[in-house]
């Protein structure tokens, strides 16, 4: 049983990748393109060289951090849809501690994280605190706070921390940024610190009690509450921990590849997160590899574009039909009928139970 | 009186499970017919039968003598059976009147000719005395005027028989008085009801008839007037005097848990407490008997810390309990068995194991360092060992509780509440839907516990259990306390008309 149900989340996020490619190798075909072409091109551009190699990562990164951050308040049953604004949030504390609070080097850079890792835990709890007092749906809270992040980072880079006439704020100083692991790729520690974050949640959840009681509330409040965990406790907590993530992902980014704030900065991260935990099933490691994924797709969607004049936007097509086709796959195989279908003898049982109900 | 509606042979499966079985019900034009039983005789699901929701897998239905097959709620609605459910199905924004013509099939066309609905609605409304105000958005109004709506909602509807589930349950003693003149008027008119119900005050008020349903099955179909509260009690029950298997304790030990006058909602008859004193002794099983529903819940959550008194005090071990979380509980060595395995006693998408050790993994043979780094491998060997000693079967310990049977779901609980020796133990419908053998071992486990010093307070809907392993039986209704007798000899007749108010 439990391995067939591992092997289904395995094969029903892989056969989605490959239906999303087939439409999308059929929609290139009518633009007048050749599939097999454009898909060679994207897989060179997303890893044909060490910088390709190298850029990938780079876009791996923010996904990584919002793809765990959504994963951490699913695991407790609460809908954080705010990782976006956390993520913004964390990224303003940092861009403002690096460029006005002149200081500079590495002391500097641990300063900002810890910065973005404290006000995306901020932005984290309002949601959080307004659900367990209030009884707000967090979602539309969380929602909310995007646009407010959002439009108060407008707010900053046109007017208080703007830099000369662009609007745009002054760049992070040299010594403050994250340095590249290999001087020659664009690639810097920062795709370390994501890869120690998922390492870390993964941990968390799966090999200590607290993480043990937050899945437990995640799964069943009332139960938990029955046998003595505090769930609002809990519910606040993964809030907090969750917009810390997102934030500490902010600061990376910003740290490490943006280097300052600027119109259009971090739009869709938030949300492209959730799609990637719920492909991921909210397990923290899988959530890293379809973050990879997503950023193979996004960086190899531009060479594809140079090479066969496709354009990016197939790729965008493609990746929503994963996102699609995975969460359809994965209600398909909880239905009844199919999970007799599925099982022999032992499946059966467990279908007959589900109709019961 | 001529014949409305008669169910014969009905039977309904779930997977093995037989929720209806061979049940038979006439009722006749212009009568009030009880439907009496137990939560999860089968009343709900006959009904649901009734009005299309569910498909008999045997049996006939007929109304008016001629057989039909009512195979949707809109269809039951056409052959004129309304339905009241005991979750009213208004829609709460709009006002009474839209929600009376909603779905409403007089009106052709576009537009509704409302004049005309409204001068037939308050026609039908003078008529029955249901006193609505048409205009008031439902939310502004009391739930007996709800119901009202409900039941003029089917008359409009053409409704010549009306199914009230439970309808008293959520009414203030006004409101009940109010209710049963319009039945009154119902029956003048001579329309039937079918009243559902286990209130025996209630039930014996206004019924013309009454059948009992017991397990699924029909005990027994009686006229008011040659019946009474007590003889219904004992059909409710199914009261067979077979001796205890156990033998009962006279002398508990000192008292692990005392409520001192203990008050909750007292206003609320139905899910409120009323001043309850008790105390239960090391070594001992106190049983509550009572009909589902008269507070029993609410005292099971008291004495295990989820809820919190309104007045009264609670003693713990000998100490005052100051405040109530099920945590400060717990780690009294308070152990709860709650009534519903499935949303209170389980994480049901979570292993066998993990439901084992649920409260446990920051003990030290489950983790280090207060829980920093679970043990995986001694969980895995704590939950074999376990699943042998309460002979859980599942295929592996790491299947999800979901999946198992209601029998090896509830062992799941017992062992993890019973493993740690507790001190009291609070066991809710403990063998609700389990079968006579996993009944048997969960019955020896209390017994084992009793043996042990812990203090157990059981509470039961099935009588026949309360009497089984109870040193000691109170009988609550409406929220109070209405006897304590010993569980050795009990006197049942006593305890029955206790139960039923008297």
């Amino acid at each position: 049983m439990k391995l067939k149900k591992t092997l289904m989340s395995v094969l029903v996020p892989l056969a989605s990748v490959i239906l999303a490619f087939v439409i999308g190798a059929i929609i290139i075909a009518a633009l007048g393109g050749s599939p097999v072409q454009a898909v060679a091109y994207l897989f060179q551009g997303a890893f044909g060289t060490p910088n390709n190699f190298a850029s990938t990562l780079v876009k791996a990164t923010p996904l990584i951090f919002t793809g765990l951050c959504a994963c951490f308040a699913y695991r407790c049953g609460v809908f954080n849809l705010g990782g976006e604004g956390q993520f913004i949030m964390g990224s303003i504390a940092t861009c403002w501690v690096a460029t006005t609070w002149g200081i500079e080097g590495p002391g500097a850079m641990v300063l900002c994280l810890l910065c973005g890792i404290i006000a995306g835990g901020i932005w984290g709890a309002i949601p959080g605190i307004l659900k367990i007092t209030r009884g707000l749906n967090e979602m539309i809270v969380s929602i909310m706070l995007n646009y407010v992040a959002t439009l108060f980072m407008g707010l900053l880079y046109t007017s208080v921390l703007r830099d000369g006439n662009v609007p745009q704020t002054a760049a992070v100083p040299d010594a403050t940024q994250l340095q590249r692991i290999v001087p020659s790729l664009r690639v810097t520690w920062g795709i370390v610190i994501a890869l120690a974050v998922a390492a870390v949640v993964q941990y968390f959840l799966f090999s200590t009690s607290k993480g043990f009681q937050l899945r437990a509330v995640g799964l069943n409040m009332t139960a938990s509450r029955f046998n003595g965990f505090s769930v609002k406790k809990y519910i606040l907590f993964s809030f907090v921990v969750s917009g810390a993530i997102a934030g500490l992902g902010g600061s990376v980014e910003l740290l490490g590849t943006q280097y300052r704030l600027i119109s259009g900065y971090a739009v869709g991260y938030g949300f492209d997160g959730v799609a990637m935990a719920l492909i991921a099933q909210l397990n923290p490691v899988a959530t890293v590899i379809v973050a990879y994924f997503f950023a193979v797709l996004r960086t190899g969607a531009n060479t594809m574009q140079a090479g066969t004049g496709v354009p990016t936007s197939v790729i965008d097509i493609i990746q929503a039909l994963v996102i699609v086709l995975a969460v359809a796959g994965f209600a398909l195989v909880k239905l009844p009928q199919i999970r007799q279908w599925l099982a022999g003898r032992g499946g059966k049982k467990t279908a007959e139970k589900k109709e019961e109900k | 009186m001529e014949e409305i509606l008669r169910m014969e042979h009905i039977t309904k499966q779930f997977g093995s499970v037989y929720a209806n079985r061979d049940i038979n019900l006439e009722v006749r034009r212009g009568e009030v017919h009880t439907l009496l039983g137990e939560n999860g005789a089968g009343k709900s699901t006959l009904m649901n039968v009734l009005f299309g929701l569910y498909q008999p897998t045997a049996g006939q239905i007929y109304l008016n003598g001629k057989p039909v097959k009512i195979t949707s709620p809109a269809e039951a609605v056409k052959l004129g059976i309304g339905m009241v459910h005991q979750h009213f199905m208004l829609v709460e924004a709009m006002t009474v009147f839209e929600n009376i013509i909603l779905g409403d099939k007089r009106t052709k066309g576009v537009f509704i000719d409302r004049d005309a609905r409204r001068k037939e609605i308050t026609e039908l409304a003078d008529r029955y005395g249901l006193e609505v105000e048409l205009d008031k958005p439902i939310t502004e109004i009391a739930v007996g005027a709800q119901q009202r709506v409900e039941i003029l909602k089917a008359l409009y509807r053409g409704a010549e028989l009306l199914v009230l589930d439970e309808p008293t349950a959520a009414l203030t003693d006004l409101e009940v008085e109010g209710l049963f003149e319009i039945i009154e008027k119902l029956k003048k008119e001579n329309k039937s009801v079918i009243f559902i119900s286990h209130k025996m005050r209630e039930v014996l008020k206004i019924s013309d008839r009454i059948t009992v349903l017991r397990a699924g099955q029909t005990v027994c179909t009686v006229e008011r007037s040659e019946t009474d509260g007590a003889k219904l009690a004992n059909l409710m029950m199914g009261r067979e005097l077979a001796p205890s298997h156990y033998e009962k304790i006279e002398q508990p030990g000192e008292p692990v848990m005392t409520l001192d006058h203990v008050s909750y909602h007292k206003a609320s008859k139905h899910s409120g407490l009323n001043d309850i004193s008790l105390s239960i002794g090391r070594g001992e099983i106190v049983g509550i008997a009572g009909v589902d529903g008269n507070g029993q819940s609410q005292l099971a959550q008291i004495v295990t810390g989820v809820l919190t008194p309104d007045e009264g005090e609670a003693d713990l071990k000998g100490s005052k309990v100051a405040k109530f979380t099920p945590n400060g509980f717990i780690v009294e060595n308070v152990a709860h068995i709650p009534e519903d395995r499935n949303k209170m006693g389980l994480i049901g998408n979570m292993s066998v194991q993990d439901n084992i050790v649920l409260k446990s993994t920051e003990e030290p043979r489950f983790s280090d360092g207060h829980g920093a780094h679970l043990k995986k491998k001694a969980i895995h060997e704590y939950a074999l060992s376990m699943q042998e000693k309460y002979d859980i079967r599942c295929e592996s310990v790491e299947q999800e509780t979901r999946n198992l049977s209601g029998g090896n779901q509830q062992k799941v609980i017992l062992a993890r509440e019973l493993e740690g020796n507790p001190d009291l133990l609070v066991a809710v419908h403990p063998t609700r839907g389990l079968d006579i053998g996993a009944t048997r071992f969960v019955h020896d486990s209390m017994i084992d516990a009793r043996g042990k010093g812990c203090g157990v307070l059981l509470i039961s809907a099935d009588f026949d259990e309360v009497l089984e392993i109870s040193d000691r039986i109170i009988v609550m209704f409406e929220g109070q306390i209405m006897g304590v007798y010993p569980g050795k000899n009990p006197p049942i007749e006593e305890i029955s008309l206790a139960m039923a108010g008297k």
